[in-house]
């Protein structure tokens, strides 16, 4: 009891220090720790208490590559999901028709009963044909593709598929992991073994020969092609949790030893609320960052799948597939406007995900003294 | 020690069975099935293949139990079954993964005869990634903070961030369309005979771009892994007492730091061993190099059970290998380190 009195104490003089010194120039940090350890001795005025949680956003807020990552992310998903409620004069699947008239030239040879010949031309309006391959202009900002959809709108959309895919495919993989390294970790004994075995396994997959194998196999279930590469990457999500398995069981392991897990089996809390309460948040820290890695990670995936023909079909394509279609030489040489921009996408993603994941590990970090 | 390695040996075969048999059901899952794929073009052509040559060949593949779950299984203890031949004039056991569907040769004398050109852009890109990312994250660490550092972190990250296919089509695009110093695609000139040093010239005029394309992309992964294990060392105890007692900075970082930073390097050079090997699927398809990965890749589309299994095996083998070579270096080169 002696000590969680020390808690609250400690607690509202934070708060009455955070207050009184707002206005102050010169503060010193003191961690959390450090606070614990002299939670009776009166407070310098001068001194600024800080919680865990302030100083991790505090220097995070601080580094400026996370703050360009985060920017840049939020501008990205802005540009997905608020773009075509401004770019409205193209839509992602409907061709541009205003490309030229087209018309056939035929000379016609008509044969009089007496043998005599004549011609005449005849010029037939075949239609307006598709306005493909067009140059960037202030029509198309990014030219229009080879089947005269507008790219800058493909872009758009297809972001959105490539930001979903990899959200919903790293949640899934945290779940799994967590579950799964949680229970391996806390319980140890044979279940730890066998969930592990199933991790070294899973280890050893050979991932994209495996994904090449199981495109097909979706393939012939005779799934909407539209739908194969939600699939293909919720069969990713099944076998590459075992690295966060194995994260969250190394730090359960190394957290059941510690004395404050002693304190909560001592008070007979229940299994789940030891798990829960106690043993997964002083897990999420390492797990936020992972996660926020694996995100870049996942939007690579699924681009290389879209290259290699298991994306989504051209019309609902993710930015991978469009970078497909550099493999005609023709576009790949003379038309950057169709593949450069979603490369360009992908690369500020997955960069940003990286700045953000780096800055939340320094952030998180309580070494660091940045 | 012996015991570590034997218990581990054991795990591995374990990992191993585990392996092929995940792979071997999905091959057999597959909607394509090679003969099946090629009974069904004679048709086409007008021919009709009586129903018992089409049983024997399945029986000779090896897939004639039905493609329910229990004829896979069948499928699978054959293929096990057959997996350790012993050779008749050496009396050794060997391992055969039977012959290719698709390539009509053995599966490991295809294997051999496609891994020289991944192999070689594998290590010469290995080589250079070593010695690029070392010197930049040691630079990067000892200058934290600095705008070296930040310019040198932001370039490697933008290298991690680049999917291959991309960036591979832009230096394509650079360096063999714009400007016409590299040839495109292939691997030899077909349109001229090199012999001797003049072949090997050729190679590399083939190879510059894949290799490039493989270092800038790696080089990011490897650089951040010196920096931070070089700023851990850095600010380690025994460094403070070097300074103390007034070596150069120099000294200080290159004989003192840089040997700790070694380890988990030296280390994690034993954990490369599959990614030497295993060709690179994606660079090479770009490149439409005659590499293991293209190879691969083309049997995959064709269900070629004896090579997929053949090749995926292989795969797994070098990564259980890998990973435990990397443990095993990492007891020997650090001598704090003890295996149990």
């Amino acid at each position: 009891m002696e000590n969680e009195k020390n808690i609250i104490s400690s607690e509202e003089i934070t708060e009455n220090a955070a207050v009184n010194s707002a206005a102050e120039n010169e503060i010193a940090e003191i961690s959390a720790e450090a606070r614990a350890a002299t939670p009776d001795e009166p407070h310098d005025k001068n001194v600024k208490l800080m919680s865990p949680g302030r100083m991790v956003m505090r220097r995070f807020f601080r580094s400026k590559l996370s703050m360009i990552g985060l920017v840049t992310i939020v501008l990205l998903f802005l540009f997905c999901w608020a773009g075509p409620l401004f770019y409205t004069q193209w839509d992602a699947s409907v061709p541009d028709y205003n490309g030229k008239v087209e018309y056939s030239d035929d000379i016609i040879t008509v044969t009089r009963p007496d043998g005599s010949t004549y011609t005449f031309h005849q010029i037939i309006e075949t239609g307006k044909s598709i306005n493909d391959l067009a140059k960037p202009d202030a029509n198309h900002p990014l030219g229009t593709d080879k089947n005269g959809l507008d790219v800058m709108a493909r872009l758009m959309y297809g972001g959105r598929i490539s930001l979903v895919i990899s959200f919903l495919a790293v949640f899934i993989i945290t779940v799994f992991g967590v579950v799964f390294g949680g229970i391996a970790g806390y319980f140890g004994g044979w279940i730890d073994n066998v969930i592990m075995r199933i991790c070294d396994i899973l280890m050893c997959l050979p991932g994209f020969p495996i994904l090449l194998i199981v495109g097909t196999l979706i393939e012939s279930w005779g799934i909407d092609l539209q739908y194969r590469i939600y699939y293909l990457m919720g069969f990713l999500t099944l076998i590459s949790w075992s690295g966060t398995a194995r994260l969250v069981r190394g730090q359960i392991l190394s957290l059941r030893e510690q004395e404050y897990m002693v304190a909560a089996e001592a008070m007979g809390y229940s299994t789940g609320r030891k798990i829960f309460k106690h043993l997964v948040p002083n897990v999420m820290p390492q797990l936020i960052v992972s996660m926020t890695m694996s995100l870049g990670s996942m939007i690579l995936y699924e681009a290389s799948l879209s290259y290699l023909g298991l994306g989504a079909p051209e019309k609902y394509a993710a930015w991978g597939t469009m970078i497909n279609s550099a493999t005609d030489p023709n576009i790949l040489e003379n038309f950057f406007n169709i593949w450069g921009p979603p490369g360009l996408c992908i690369v500020l993603a997955v960069l940003a995900f990286n700045f953000v994941g780096d800055g939340l590990r320094d952030a998180l970090d309580p070494k660091m003294r940045r | 020690m012996l015991k570590y390695i034997l218990k581990r040996l054991g795990l591995s075969v374990f990992i191993l069975l585990g392996v092929s048999f995940i792979i071997y059901f999905l091959i057999r899952c597959m909607p394509v099935s090679y003969i099946d794929s090629k009974i069904a073009a004679i048709n086409q052509g007008g021919a009709t293949v009586p129903e018992e040559t089409i049983l024997s060949m399945k029986e000779s593949y090896g897939l004639a139990d039905g493609d329910d779950f229990f004829g896979i299984l069948t499928g699978y203890g054959k293929w096990l079954g057959g997996l350790v031949k012993i050779n008749p004039e050496t009396k050794l056991p060997t391992l055969d993964f039977g012959v290719s569907f698709k390539y009509a040769i053995p599966v490991t004398e295809k294997i051999k005869e496609s891994m020289g050109v991944s192999f070689a852009v594998a290590l010469i890109a290995t080589i250079f990634e070593f010695m690029i990312a070392i010197p930049l994250g040691i630079t990067a660490a000892t200058h934290q903070y600095s705008l070296r550092d930040y310019i040198v972190t932001v370039l490697v990250m933008i290298g991690i961030s680049l999917p291959t296919f991309f960036f591979g089509q832009i230096l394509k695009n650079l360096f063999a369309m714009q400007l016409g110093w590299f040839p495109p695609s292939g691997l030899i000139d077909a349109t001229t005979d090199h012999t001797g040093i003049n072949l090997i010239l050729d190679y590399l005029r083939h190879l510059f771009i894949p290799i490039l394309t493989v270092v800038i992309l790696s080089i990011g992964g490897r650089m951040r892994m010196t920096r931070t294990n070089m700023l851990e060392v850095m600010s380690s105890d025994y460094i403070r007492t070097a300074r103390a007692k007034g070596l150069k900075e120099r000294v200080v970082v290159y004989k003192h730091a840089f040997r700790n930073t070694l380890i988990p390097l030296v280390t994690s050079l034993a954990g490369l061993l599959p990614s030497l090997f295993s060709g690179a699927i994606i660079t090479e398809q770009v490149f439409d190099l005659p590499g293991i990965g293209n190879i691969a890749l083309a049997a995959m589309m064709e269900a070629d059970i004896p090579f997929i299994m053949g090749y995926n095996m292989f795969l797994a083998f070098l990564s259980v290998v890998g990973v435990l070579l990397a443990d095993l270096m990492y007891a020997v080169v650090d001598p704090r380190v003890k295996l149990k």
